[in-house]
């Protein structure tokens, strides 16, 4: 058999499993395809890139889930593995008081894909690499940055995913997603007065043209050029109680991992507590208030051209957009089949696989808070002593994403209404009831960074994207030691 | 095809194309994991693959791949797209080239055992016996992982290196929670099946879940730690990964500019040991075909190396540890000299501090100073005149790596293997004891 002849072994891993007596099974072939580029401090550091191919199975016996992968092309191998899955999944499921099941949901038969204008791999290698080599020029050039910028990670990825789902209800769904990202590091310093550190991801489904759009260079000097200005006149932050105003970045990571985190469903049932941890949200919490009313939180994988895109999910649910917080009220939780049937609702397509060898767990694609109408002058208008908070560098939040922290990296003091001298790294210490308690006000700014999000055992990083406008908080005192 | 077929193809192809210099790295691998969660297996896994990792340099050039495809035309076409990539390539002012072989290699003892290698259902029985011990022991949901299996390398390179060597492994994470916020961890791990003990695991976990039942809120500030091997073995990772000299070199670690200077109290030493017996990350050999050797990364507190592959080593004038990674130099097992007291010994010299169990989510403002936080969990602890008392909620660890470093006042004697999910700066283990450090600073929200 050959070895581009995998993908025809998926129907043929259901049928089989099927037949050793699955009650439920489905196949994936799933084939990813990465360049990438990096240059650090100025020398090529690495350029090569990744072919991952390969076919999963995952059946559900008894009540028992089971999951094997392989890459070779090989029927008596794929027959061994899918047996192997099988009598798996038996032998769990005798230590099941609940048996797992998955939600009714229409076998969906479809075709989508992502668009490229330019597609990356059409554009020359020596276009990427200066691109590079440009924005290194740039990051070493005191007059352009007004700084010193010692430290200079910067790469380049281009990908392209393509995947055949089936399964044993008559589901058929294909797909292919071209990504680009642009990743840097850099450490900025100033005789006598330390150093801070940067890091930007962005990316896109889409083609060259995102990185176009982009404007990395321009981007990545202004950034500097802020943060030599921090270390250079940064002040402490104020003590006591302030009002805060927080920039997009920040906002779109705090939603993130304080809303879309614990609002996952298998989160919330326990089935990550070894690893990333639980949630304080409980499903009884549904129709609670969490925050102020002018507080909505979505998650919507359906965003074109957006890092997390994606139109159907790796169970072969439709997508849609999800309203995780609703003017401030718990609403709706991320969910796969499993979690679904166990809470007795439909899934809301969350079910999602980084590649062909890792399970469809919950995740999320494109989370953020919906932007309000002020401007951001109006934001600051009635501040008299305040912070504003414009990106982040340390963060974390605890396994119950309940208590999390931020410390600013560009930061400003407001007063009497306006942006004043920076601010050195302002703690954001809050639990998570505490921060959209908070929030009364958001401007129309809507923004969005990319990132790979991480859960799961083996880790799984998906593309997500994170996003909100620039929002006020009222009367929270800044934390650290 | 055999692993050796499969790499000397690369090698062939690649040098018919021109490449001047080619190391292949052929891998096979089976493993297994049970997850498991509220007493219940989740989900059995079994993962088969097949790949080949390709190295191509020329005209100081260097480019890499990883390949799953290794149907020979996908393999020849795929190096004919990395020389059409290095056409175009820029040289490197840093270039060093591989190291000319042929090399010996020392076998390490205790890396294979077939039990391991061959066991299915059996490991829905080991998990079993943690839950069961977990909730014996006052642990009401039990959570957690098990991996096992084998995986088998060949590497061949250009300069007259072929190696081979395949390996067992085995990890078993448990977590067990109580009421409320209570929770416990326990884990063990191994190369072979003798060396695990899922019970005591399993016993640790929901002994720590029940002994945290009443948890209180304490003040932020500054306290005596004694640090469980979970949190040590995220710490000590984060300190042998910092020594790789491509994080110092990116400004990614708090300790560049410091080769031979005190990081650390001088009770810390620190190893990287590929060749310890039983080793999760042991191995005879490191990816540019290097015999891999035990070194001091710290010695009685003085930074005495980074971690080199060839090209770091010329960017540094000095010679490889053995530790490539072509891109990034890693450590293979992290040792942590261990000292002379029992762990409860140590424990009972605290007058008023914490027991920390687990550190998690270690995200840095500052990687060239070493400024960072950590969630803490799975055991945390007020320790008021020698012994355990009420379990800990709220606290945020808020301090710095080169500080905790310097801070050591006592290590335990019993080291331990020790590798689970949170260790994310790439060790395969760490084997460390319990540590005693001081004033280590914690936070706590505001609102």
């Amino acid at each position: 058999m050959r070895w581009e002849d995998l993908r025809d072994l998926a129907d043929l891993a259901v049928e089989l499993a099927v037949k050793l007596g699955a009650d439920y099974a489905e196949a994936r072939f799933h084939e990813d395809q990465a360049n990438f580029y990096m240059l650090r401090n100025g020398v090529p550091e690495v350029t090569g890139f990744e072919r991952a191919r390969g076919l999963c199975v995952r059946v559900l016996v008894n009540g028992g889930l089971g999951f094997a992968s392989l890459n070779k092309p090989d029927k008596a191998l794929l027959e061994r593995r899918v047996r192997e899955a099988v009598s798996m999944a038996r032998a769990s499921a005798r230590t099941r008081k609940k048996p797992i099941k998955f939600s009714e949901e229409k076998a969906e038969e479809a075709s989508w894909e992502a668009k490229a204008k330019e597609p990356a791999e059409d554009v020359p290698v020596e276009e990427k690499m200066a691109l590079l080599f440009d924005i290194d020029k740039v990051l070493t050039d005191r007059a352009e940055t007004g700084t010193q910028v010692p430290f200079r990670l910067l790469e380049l990825t281009e990908s392209i995913t393509e995947r055949y789902f089936v399964n044993s209800e008559g589901a058929r769904i294909s797909c292919r997603v071209p990504r680009v990202e642009f990743f840097s590091m850099i450490t900025v310093t100033e005789p006598d007065k330390g150093t801070e550190q940067d890091m930007v991801q962005e990316g896109a489904s889409k083609g060259w043209e995102f990185i176009r759009e982009l404007k990395p260079i321009e981007k990545l000097k202004e950034r500097a050029r802020a943060l030599g200005v921090v270390l250079r006149e940064g002040v402490s932050p104020p003590k006591g109680s302030i009002d805060l105003v927080l920039g997009s970045e920040v906002v779109g990571l705090i939603v993130h991992e304080s809303c879309g985190h614990p609002y996952e469903a298998d989160r919330i049932m326990g089935r990550e507590a070894a690893q990333a941890g639980e949630s304080f949200v409980k499903p009884d919490m549904l129709g609670q208030r969490i925050g102020s009313e002018v507080v909505t939180v979505v998650d919507d994988p359906t965003l074109e051209g957006s890092y997390g895109f994606y139109l159907y999910d790796d169970e072969g649910v439709k997508a849609r957009r999800r309203y995780l917080i609703k003017e401030g009220i718990i609403n709706e939780f991320l969910h796969n089949r499993e979690t679904a049937a166990a809470l007795g609702v439909s899934s809301n397509a969350a079910a999602r696989a980084s590649g062909y060898n890792r399970e469809p767990i919950v995740r999320m694609a494109n989370t953020f808070m919906l932007p309000g109408d002020y401007k951001f002058e109006e934001l600051l208008e009635d501040i008299k002593l305040g912070v504003f908070i414009k990106t982040f560098g340390e963060w974390n939040i605890d396994d119950r994403r309940f208590n999390m922290r931020f410390i600013g990296r560009e930061a400003y003091l407001i007063e009497k209404g306006e942006l004043k001298r920076p601010v050195r790294r302002p703690v954001l210490e809050i639990t998570t009831p505490g921060f959209y308690a908070s929030v009364d006000a958001l401007d129309k700014n809507l923004g969005f960074t990319a990132g790979t999000c991480g859960k799961g055992d083996p880790v799984q990083g998906v593309p997500v994207w994170f996003g909100g406008p620039n929002v006020r908080l009222r009367g929270v005192a800044l934390g650290g030691l | 095809m055999e692993l050796r077929e499969l790499a000397n193809l690369v090698l062939e192809e690649a040098l018919k194309l021109g490449a001047d210099e080619v190391a292949a790295a052929a891998e096979r691998s089976v493993l297994r994991q049970v997850r498991f969660a509220n007493n219940e297996v989740t989900i059995a896994k079994t993962w088969d693959a097949l790949q080949v990792h390709v190295y191509l340099a020329k005209d100081k050039k260097i480019v890499v791949t990883s390949l799953a495809n290794v149907d020979p035309e996908a393999v020849r076409k795929a190096l004919k797209d990395l020389m059409a990539l290095l056409g175009v390539m820029k040289a490197r002012p840093d270039y060093a080239p591989l190291p000319e072989g042929p090399f010996e290699y020392e076998p390490v003892p205790g890396l294979y055992d077939q039990k391991l290698a061959e066991m299915e259902e059996e490991a829905v029985d080991l998990v079993e016996a943690a839950i069961n011990k977990a909730l014996e022991a006052g642990g009401k949901r039990v959570a957690g992982t098990l991996l096992l299996g084998e995986e088998e390398t060949f590497l061949a390179t250009s300069k007259n290196v072929e190696a081979g060597e395949r390996r067992t492994k085995a990890q078993l994470v448990v977590r067990a929670l109580a009421d409320g916020e209570s929770a416990g961890m326990g884990l063990t791990c191994g190369t072979r099946l003798a060396d695990l003990d899922p019970e005591g695991a399993g016993e640790q976990a929901g002994r720590f879940a029940k002994l945290s039942l009443e948890l209180k809120t304490l003040e932020p500030g500054r306290y005596d730690v004694v640090f469980g091997r979970p949190a040590c073995a995220v710490f000590f990772d984060i300190v042998a990964g910092m020594a790789s000299a491509f994080y110092v070199d990116s400004g990614l670690s708090c300790l560049v500019g410091k080769l031979g200077q005190k990081v650390a109290s001088e009770l810390v030493s620190l190893y990287d040991d590929a060749r310890l017996e039983a080793g999760l990350g042991s191995r005879p050999f490191d990816d540019e075909g290097l015999p891999t050797a035990r070194k001091p990364i710290i010695e009685r507190g003085v930074l005495k190396t980074y971690l080199h592959n060839s090209i770091t080593a010329k960017r540094h004038n000095t010679s490889s540890t053995a530790n490539a990674g072509w891109i990034v130099p890693r450590p293979w097992n992290v040792v942590v000299e261990p000292g002379d007291r029992g762990d409860e010994e140590l424990i009972s010299e605290v007058k008023r501090g914490l027991f920390v169990n687990n550190i998690t989510y270690v995200r840095f403002q500052d990687y060239a100073k070493g400024d960072f936080s950590a969630v803490i969990r799975d055991g945390v602890f007020l320790i008021e005149d020698g012994e355990i008392k009420a379990g800990v909620k709220g606290l945020r660890l808020s301090d710095n790596v080169l500080n905790i470093l310097s801070s050591v006042k006592a290590f335990s004697k019993n080291a331990r293997q020790t590798a689970h999910w949170w260790m994310e700066w790439g060790s395969p283990a760490v084997v460390t004891p319990l540590v005693l450090a001081e004033k280590i600073g914690f936070t706590v929200p505001t609102k």
